[in-house]
């Protein structure tokens, strides 16, 4: 382990300021939208208030993946034609676009390719949900899907420079890469993700997909099946190779995920084979 | 899939997938084929899957004036997760991709000459169709070749 490392991550989340941001707006819907008594109209008002966001959510409300074929020209039309859950997924894609959408250097991805690895692990863990019927929590998953990785944004710069000590350690102990992540920097993706959505102030939910992707069987058991969906499809996306980085396959691949969801190896081959599809959809979004 | 003839760069990146490059040495025309598994079911997009794909690449190789005695194939891709549970049949998929395209190749008489396959790593990789060389970008480093 590099104390020095350690130190300075641990440094970047004790000063909030270092973490990445993201438009206020994002964590008022999420709040909001969990609260039964907060009517449509002030989620309406809310999203209205920021201009800039407002322009790009109703052009993704009008994109190949959302649109219902009407145009929508207003936030409070969005609500209505496409209801409430699905504009709170769409709110949350324009709000982390920035952030996710550029070069992630330590773990060798080029510009776009973690985002677009994002809205496919989105879009692939709603089929999913819709799949093992926990159509429920099919909106809670494609955000989970989005910002799962949000943590390499900042762990990159550190990974640059221990990627070979780690992925040797991988290797050498047959330990996965995050786990690897951990013992030479003192931290891995997964954490930092967490405290970045604490800072956000996202719901707790939304903290443990990103906090236990990569080990969805430590998830709290109330959480295990949503932290399953999106392990399963992220798995499946870095086998296609979407947004597979430096990291490679160093990663396992759940069975208390497999067997939480109940998927069939015949399943798990259809949703494999299914990937181009899933592209398809993801492109019309990004 | 992609298939062209000098200049030209064709690139994709792998996973478990595995990625044909097929090269005419004398009309210098390629072409490369990205498979994310071994067997067509039937109603598949041929594109994707080894057995289709590989016989569609072919043909259009030999519609740009290929000729089959001049063929070779390299092969990349077919990583695995690094750690799963024996009984979950994707896990192999990067091992039966790598074996089914290397017996469609056979049953055509392209011989591989040229792969980097296998293991747990992700590949970038670059076919150049002016001469037929890959080259291989996986965990921060790059390898060449040349056979055709």
């Amino acid at each position: 382990m590099h104390a020095h490392i350690q130190q300075r991550i641990q440094g970047i989340i004790n000063n909030l300021d270092q973490l990445p941001s993201i438009p206020d707006v994002a964590s008022k819907v999420l709040t909001m939208v969990n609260d039964p008594d907060v009517a449509f109209k002030a989620i309406a008002d809310e999203i209205s208030k920021d201009q800039a966001i407002t322009t790009n959510i109703l052009k993704l409300c009008n994109s190949a993946y959302f649109s219902k074929g009407k145009e929508i020209s207003s936030i409070d039309r969005a609500i209505v034609t496409l209801g409430i859950k699905e504009v709170k997924d769409i709110v949350v894609v324009a709000a982390t676009r920035e952030i996710l959408n550029k070069i992630i250097v330590g773990y060798d991805l080029a510009r776009g390719e973690l985002w677009k690895h994002g809205i496919a692990v989105a879009v692939l863990s709603k089929r999913i949900a819709v799949l093992k019927n926990q159509k429920a929590i099919a909106d809670i998953a494609f955000t989970g899907g989005i910002i799962h990785d949000v943590g390499k944004t900042v762990l990159a710069l550190f990974v640059q420079n221990t990627f070979r000590e780690i992925l040797d350690l991988a290797q050498s102990r047959q330990i996965q890469f995050s786990d690897a992540e951990k013992e030479i920097m003192g931290f891995d993706h997964q954490e930092i993700g967490e405290k970045i959505l604490t800072k956000w102030k996202f719901p707790e939910v939304l903290k443990s997909i990103v906090r236990y992707h990569h080990e969805p069987q430590k998830a709290p058991a109330e959480y295990l099946p949503i932290v399953s969906i999106v392990h399963i499809a992220n798995t499946l996306c870095l086998m296609a190779g979407v947004g597979i980085g430096a990291d490679g396959l160093y990663h396992e691949l759940s069975d208390a995920a497999i067997k939480t969801l109940g998927l069939t190896n015949r399943e798990m081959e259809d949703l494999y084979g299914d990937m181009p599809r899933v592209l398809d959809q993801a492109s019309g979004i990004l | 899939m992609g298939a062209s003839s000098s200049p030209g760069i064709l690139r994709t990146i792998l996973g478990s997938c595995v990625g044909i490059c097929v090269y005419d040495r004398m009309k210098k025309v390629g072409g490369m084929a990205h498979i994310l598994l071994p067997n067509n079911p039937g109603d598949g997009n041929p594109e994707k899957y080894a057995d289709s794909a590989i016989p569609l690449l072919i043909s259009r190789l030999m519609k740009d004036g290929a000729k089959k005695e001049f063929l070779s194939a390299k092969l990349a891709g077919g990583a695995s997760m690094f750690k799963f549970n024996a009984s979950v049949t994707l896990g192999q998929i990067g091992e039966r991709n790598i074996e089914e395209s290397k017996k469609i190749l056979e049953k055509n008489g392209i011989p591989v000459l040229e792969q980097d396959t296998g293991g747990s790593t992700g590949r970038v990789i670059d076919f150049f169709l002016e001469d037929g060389r890959m080259k291989v970008k996986a965990g921060g480093q790059e390898k060449l070749f040349y056979k055709v």
